[in-house]
């Protein structure tokens, strides 16, 4: 007995180790960027490193309000990701719906297509879009930066949201419809509460594409359009990498998205689990 | 995005003096009687520089009045002291001007896609010289030397076109045609460390096998000092930065006829031994280190040499990043077995946007011409009201300007005689192939270079299989 119990503790023990060790592979880097970003330049590279060091608030100063202030571009990438991810769910929730409950034709085509845009590696749209936003006037505006993202986040809402939407029993809409709801009532009061979680979900990975997206950001921004992502290039000169002031700027970028993620995370892992167990099933 | 020199000198106080009311009125009734008058008047002086001197020169400044053009530039401190003093083009010609940082990765796609859709977006960009093989194969951009020599466009005298360091302006010529200005470049100088040298009584190297031999003397890496470092990273950028000095110094040549060869003797003796030097003496990842890696390095002590950018000094003999300063030694590149000793002929330059309207096409150049004229040289450099001074100036006389050599002689010894030298007598403008496929051939040695330094391939396996990949780009 105690022979199994011991083969037990040692099991967990190494679990707990191996567990710990690849999860440390992930957060070490940010660990270091944490460091690195009070450290002064000249620490930042010293070896062997200083492990006790006089922790400095310049670099966060300097990303905020030195010479190549972040503050702006915060703003920046706020507007974007934000509009995008509003408007994202606001098409593609009733988009959803349709696809998971309306009897509409052609409907396996269009949901294949709708996911076939996003079989485009983003390189090879690059230069299309450019030319589009450039022939109606909307390079470097967050108009065209909007509609950008929303040709990426739009397929990738409905896909998520369509199988939220389906694994609510037909059963509930079935009892509105008797007492004589409308579609939209349906899918403002029954369907919208229950796939709560899984609009969680879409809304933080829609806003973390917006909020992280370097690629488009950089072509077809410019001096009005440009997001923290591009900003923080700045640190990254040909001259020299200002690692300190580029890990700090980078742990404020970050921010953001991690307060949302503590927001969203029991709706988050509800939705998770939802969309995992097939219960309700097409029908 | 702002940027402000650190000087207090510049800064504005908020209090509105009587005088400066005054002058306003007067101004203000000035304009009212004679609006003609005004404008000379108010920009009598720049905010950075004196407008008298631009003005001296026989053209009309303001033939381009009221455009508007956005120039491309990287994130770099020599462009920061552009945007810094580019207020006082804006008052000299009228043109609005701006300039928009772009990442230095992203840069050349942004401005092929530009010239290549004729979108214009781009009056100008920080142009790398080896693109203009490309730019000029395309027609996507003007010849210079038709606006250098329409004496209402340009000053010649006053311009001196000639004053621009050779190199750079070989570089930027296609066919002996001129297609950019340049505004920054650089020489490749050797850097060491002088006390380690002299404390192992070695003198810098005069020959690439003299610089394997310190390399052995000084390294230690018991006590982390290693020998030497070169660029190995993989890029068109980055190892084929170096690469291509020690290929001509072993006597190698790009181009046998039209076809480009890469996989010639000379090719494999110079990576033969930039592999065996690296591997020797350099430390441990030296394949995923860039220029910036190797200047920390050096400036935390770990490295007796390096051979890169002369601008890198600027790096290392900073005292708010480096433990090396006041050890710092430089040198000329040193000679291959073909006697040659050649550095890089890198520099950023500003060509004009075929697809721009002509009245652009005019402000693009007075920008171009603003930006390489000796003035602005001058008020980047020593004049710079901050604290960051361009190392690159473009021009030969500022590199014997007392003032600018006073400012450089800082860095360490020697630093102003290898950098000058260099200029003068090391830059080769076919240090790399050129041609319009570059971009493509570039990536494809960067990845051949890599491979042979990290030992997935022998050096002339390398080769070999660059060399067919190179024939197979440029079949097309």
């Amino acid at each position: 007995m105690s022979l199994h119990r011991r083969a037990a503790t040692r099991r967990k023990v190494v679990l707990m180790a191996v567990a710990a060790a690849l999860l440390l592979v992930w957060v070490f880097p940010l660990i270091w960027a944490v460091i690195v970003s009070f450290k002064s330049e000249s620490d930042v590279l010293a070896y062997p490193p200083t492990v006790f060091f006089e922790p400095i608030g310049r670099n966060y100063e300097d990303a905020l309000f030195g010479d190549f202030s972040i503050l702006d571009s915060l703003a920046t990438s706020a507007i974007v990701s934000v509009s995008t991810t509003v408007l994202t769910i606001v098409l593609a929730v009733p988009a959803a719906y349709a696809f998971a409950r309306l009897k509409l034709p052609a409907k396996k085509s269009i949901g294949f297509y709708t996911l076939a845009t996003q079989m485009v590696p983003p390189v090879g749209l690059v230069i299309p879009y450019f030319l589009i936003l450039n022939k109606v006037s909307m390079l470097d505006t967050y108009t065209g930066m909007i509609i950008v993202y929303l040709t990426f986040s739009l397929p990738f809402a409905i896909w998520l949201m369509v199988s939220y939407m389906e694994d609510i029993p037909f059963e509930m809409e079935e009892a509105a419809f008797l007492d004589k709801a409308t579609r939209w009532q349906t899918l403002w009061h029954i369907i919208i509460p229950q796939v709560r979680g899984g609009i969680a979900v879409t809304v933080i990975f829609v806003f973390l594409n917006a909020w992280n997206e370097f690629l488009f950001a950089v072509q077809l921004g410019g001096n009005t359009v440009r997001p923290v992502t591009v900003a923080m290039y700045n640190f990254v000169s040909v001259e020299q990498t200002l690692w300190a002031k580029l890990s700090a700027a980078a742990l404020i970028a970050m921010l953001p998205v991690v307060i949302i993620g503590i927001a969203a995370q029991k709706q988050i892992v509800k939705g998770l689990t939802i969309g995992a167990v097939k219960g309700g099933g097409r029908r | 995005m702002s940027h402000k020199p650190n000087s207090s000198g510049r800064a504005r106080s908020g209090l509105v003096t009587r005088r400066d009311i005054l002058k306003t009125t007067l101004a203000g009734a000035t304009s009212l009687a004679a609006p003609g008058l005004m404008i000379g008047r108010a920009h009598a002086a720049g905010e950075y520089m004196d407008l008298a001197s631009f003005q001296g020169a026989g053209i009309n400044w303001r033939m381009a009045e009221g455009e508007k053009i956005t120039i491309a530039v990287i994130p770099a401190g020599y462009f920061n002291n552009l945007e810094t003093v580019l207020p006082d083009f804006v008052t000299l010609t009228g043109v609005e001007a701006r300039l928009e940082m772009i990442p230095p990765g992203q840069i050349r796609q942004k401005a092929v896609l530009d010239l290549s859709s004729k979108t214009g977006t781009y009056a100008s960009h920080a142009a790398d010289p080896m693109y203009y093989e490309l730019y000029v194969a395309n027609g996507w951009i003007d010849p210079l030397d038709d606006y250098l020599g329409d004496d209402k466009l340009t000053d010649a005298a006053w311009f001196d076109y000639e004053d621009i360091q050779p190199g750079h302006r070989g570089a930027t010529s296609v066919d002996g045609r001129p297609y950019g200005i340049p505004y920054d470049g650089e020489a490749t100088i050797q850097i060491y460390r002088k006390d380690v040298y002299d404390a192992k009584g070695i003198a810098p190297a005069e020959t690439l096998d003299e610089y394997r031999a310190n390399a052995e003397a000084v390294h230690d890496p018991d006590n982390r000092l290693w020998g030497c470092a070169l660029r190995g990273f993989r890029g068109a950028g980055q190892n084929m930065y170096i690469y291509p000095s020690i290929f001509r110094s072993f006597g190698g040549e790009w181009f046998d006829g039209e076809r480009v060869v890469v996989d010639s003797p000379e090719a494999l003796a110079a990576l033969e031994y930039y592999v065996s030097l690296l591997n020797a003496y350099a430390p441990a990842g030296v394949e995923n280190w860039n220029w910036p890696d190797i200047a920390d390095a050096f400036s935390q002590g770990t490295l007796g040499s390096y051979i890169d950018a002369h601008g890198s000094a600027a790096v290392v003999a900073n005292p708010e990043k480096s433990k090396v300063v006041g050890n710092i030694g430089f040198a000329r590149w040193p000679k291959g077995p073909s006697g040659k000793r050649v550095t890089s002929i890198w520099n950023w330059s500003f060509p004009i946007n075929g697809a721009l309207s002509e009245k652009q096409k005019q402000a693009t150049w007075l920008f171009a011409q603003w930006a390489g004229s000796k003035e602005v040289q001058v008020a980047t450099t020593y004049n710079y009201p901050g604290a960051y001074k361009r190392t690159g100036a473009n021009r030969a006389s500022l590199w014997k300007d007392a003032k600018f050599l006073e400012l450089m002689s800082g860095f360490g010894h020697n630093y102003v005689e290898a950098a000058t030298e260099s200029f003068a007598n090391d830059t080769d403008p076919d240090w790399r192939p050129r041609l319009p496929q570059w971009p493509a051939v570039g990536d494809t040695m960067a990845t051949a270079i890599q491979s042979a330094l990290v030992g997935q391939a022998t050096p002339a396996a390398a080769l070999k299989d660059a060399q067919e990949k190179i024939d197979k780009i440029l079949k097309g």
